[in-house]
């Protein structure tokens, strides 16, 4: 069998572990904004206990390797009766690492909000809720938007790992192709141009978007359609 | 003068922690009067400007705006309560504030950055408030800047935007919060000018500033604070020139000294 | 939960950590090197030179670590390469940071003034030892910070190096777990291990940053 050919077999198997990829990089990033905007949110509440708790759910998940994260809810899990499927632990993991890196950001952001701007326009009168959806979450989402980005990044490249514990993603699929057709190389080959590709992709397309978002902050270019 | 005064200060104080900023200010601004309030940094002038519209909240005393107290549900000292949020934003719309840093919105256009607390805070129609906005900018000399972003804006272009923002909404009385201090000094005349235009046109107004011609040609009078307490108020030629303070002659001579080389 | 196990397996684990530091360092060591070769390019005056490093650090910052090890464990043997499993190891750790590395001494180039270069140029040094005894002395010590920063991240991705049978600490405490049928308790070993490594750089760059900076910064 040629390339071509092992490629077209396998063609619905790859098709689905991409599919498996997505999804899960999709889920994940979801969960760990929710996570994350709960968890910097919830730290500027005047309760020490849980900042402290906070604080340490961040510096545990931000010093410990993704993989141990991994194993220690699906293969530690049923010790202390948490029991998931290994693409439910995958998704619950990612999401739970992602949560702390964004809860980093979301804080960051929360610092720079711009006062007095905030001031300008309660002098006008403007409620706390123009406020915020008018003047500063506009402004900390273009802030941090490189940063979300950045994170949102590593988690697709995260997402590799999750076939370690036998979620059927690309990576699994891959890997289960070359072992029947032993030619190792070529897969993994194509794999690796393939996350190349996506992570360039990405990456092009979130610095147009920044581009745009940050086009009020260049004194070069042209003006604004009103 | 019987008449209610468009705002009355009494016996103003403020304390951060243990710094006492504002110590017994009490002064009377007109309908239609400029009011500059001078004094060196730290005399507390800002936050006397900053108490007006209550962004800062006095600790004892009352600022009554056409006679409605500011900030505070109106009772005996001893037991009153801060307005809520919605008194108190009623209260502001009236009051156009001009900050140092300009302090506009980065993401709107110049238009936008007008027309944003007509559509907020007046609920006006869009139609209504780009015609609003363009008039506004037109006052300032600003039309055909309508469509730029405020960061690609010279200093004081920016700082008449913000001017024409706070005038858009048709406030009965403007704060200016040292409008010229953060601009390159070929810029403060451009400023300054708009200022004079709004004074001639019967504005009230009360002005925190270093520029002593402004003082001296525009204000109708000046007030100069020390350590928190107003040490000198009167008609602008008198305090300037002929103030038997101490503190007063002392801070104007080193200004003269400054500028004069 | 029985923390008698995390207690027995603690010299396991120390051991471990000792490897996983081990790789760490040597990945840093393997992408710095290429990392200056790379950003050399980046500089280069060829168009040719500047776009293979540009492409190059796009590459080793798009493939995951993962798919990078697997790329060079089937890879070498095919070109007739055969080398022990741990030098792979090394080899995809310091091809994954190199791209990061370059990046970060770039920033660090770029933001020497100017006219640095040209005042060595002026008293007639030559393009090597310009970059030799001027620019890189500094771009290494504004980097440091960063690079320390690197080599936690690496330190925490070389976990993956376990799947091709590296005895390091993530490795170990599958073992650990696979022997007691005590996996909760053995994950919580290895991250109690990691957090301290990690706890230890932190310092180191902290006390880097201070003596290095000296001078640098004012």
């Amino acid at each position: 069998m040629n390339m071509l050919q092992t490629l077209w077999h396998y063609a619905p198997l790859l098709l689905s572990g991409a599919g498996v990829t997505l999804w899960t990089w999709l889920l994940g990033s979801v969960l760990g904004l929710a996570i994350g905007a709960s968890v910097a949110l919830l730290r500027r509440l005047p309760v020490r206990p849980l900042q402290w708790v906070l604080r340490i759910y961040i510096e545990i998940i931000r010093g410990t390797p993704f993989l141990l994260q991994l194993f220690l809810l699906y293969s530690g899990g049923p010790s202390i009766g948490i029991r998931l499927s290994a693409l439910t632990a995958g998704v619950v993991c990612l999401g739970v690492h992602a949560g702390a890196y964004f809860a980093e950001v979301f804080r960051a952001g929360f610092e720079g909000l711009p006062k007095g701007q905030i001031e300008a326009a309660s002098s006008f009168g403007m409620t706390s809720f123009q406020i915020l959806y008018r003047i500063s979450l506009p402004t900390m989402l273009v802030a941090i938007f490189p940063s979300i980005v950045s994170i949102l990044i590593s988690l697709s490249k995260e997402t590799v790992i999750l076939s370690i514990i036998t979620v059927p993603n690309l990576m699994y699929q891959v890997q289960s192709m070359t072992v029947e057709t032993y030619s190792a190389f070529s897969g993994i080959a194509a794999l690796a141009v393939f996350y190349w590709v996506f992570v360039e992709c990405v990456a092009r397309f979130s610095a147009l978007i920044e581009y745009r978002l940050t086009l009020f902050a260049r004194r070069d270019s042209a003006e604004v359609r009103a | 003068m019987n008449k209610v005064p468009k705002i009355a200060i009494r016996d103003v104080c403020k304390r951060f922690g243990t710094l006492t900023v504002l110590d017994g200010v009490s002064l009377d601004v007109h309908q239609s009067e400029v009011v500059c309030l001078i004094g060196a940094s730290g005399s507390g002038k800002s936050t006397l400007l900053r108490c007006i519209n209550f962004l800062e909240a006095y600790d004892a005393g009352e600022i009554r705006i056409d006679g409605h107290l500011m900030g505070y549900v109106d009772a005996a000292q001893k037991q009153r309560r801060p307005m809520s949020d919605r008194m108190l934003r009623q209260a502001r719309r009236d009051i156009g504030f001009v900050f140092q840093q300009f302090n506009l919105w980065p993401h709107m256009s110049v238009i936008q950055n007008v027309m944003e607390p007509l559509l907020r805070v007046r609920g006006l129609s869009a139609e209504v408030a780009v015609k609003r906005g363009e008039v506004a900018l037109d006052r300032v000399g600003l039309t055909d800047k309508r469509n730029s972003y405020p960061l690609r804006l010279s200093g004081g272009q920016q700082q008449r935007v913000a001017i024409a923002r706070a005038l858009a909404m048709e406030p009965s009385l403007m704060l200016f919060d040292e409008p010229t201090s953060s601009l390159d000094p070929e810029l403060v005349g451009e400023v300054l000018q708009v200022m004079k235009g709004l004074a001639a046109e019967g504005m009230t107004m009360v002005v925190v500033t270093h520029e002593m011609g402004f003082a001296a040609h525009v204000a109708d009078r000046v007030a100069f604070l020390d350590r928190g307490r107003i040490i000198d108020v009167g008609p602008s030629q008198q305090v300037l020139h002929e103030s038997k303070e101490a503190r007063v002659q002392q801070f104007l001579q080193t200004y003269h000294d400054r500028t004069n080389f | 939960m029985q923390f008698g196990v995390i207690i027995d397996a603690f010299p396991y684990l120390l051991q471990a950590s000792i490897a996983t530091i081990g790789y760490t360092a040597s990945g840093i060591v393997v992408g710095a090197a290429l990392a200056i070769v790379v950003c050399a390019a980046r500089f280069a005056n060829s168009i040719l030179f500047q776009r293979a490093a540009l492409a190059y650090v796009s590459f080793c910052r798009g493939v995951p670590l993962l798919v990078m090890l697997m790329l060079i464990f089937y890879l070498l043997p095919l070109i007739g390469i055969l080398v022990p499993a741990s030098v792979s190891a090394v080899l995809a750790l310091g091809l994954c940071t190199s791209g990061y590395l370059a990046e970060m001494l770039r920033g660090s180039l770029t933001a020497i003034p100017r006219g640095q270069a040209e005042a060595a140029q002026a008293f007639g040094m030559t393009g090597i030892d310009t970059w030799r005894r001027v620019l890189l002395p500094q771009a290494i010590r504004t980097c440091l910070p960063q690079v320390i920063g690197e080599f936690i991240a690496l330190m925490k991705a070389s976990s993956l190096i376990s799947v091709i049978g590296i005895s390091e600490l993530t490795r170990v405490s599958m073992n650990i777990a696979a022997d007691t049928y005590r996996p909760l308790e053995a994950y919580i070993g290895a991250g109690i291990f990691y957090l301290a490594i990690n706890l230890c750089l932190a310092g180191l760059g902290t006390l880097a940053e201070r003596h290095f900076s000296r001078g640098i910064i004012a």
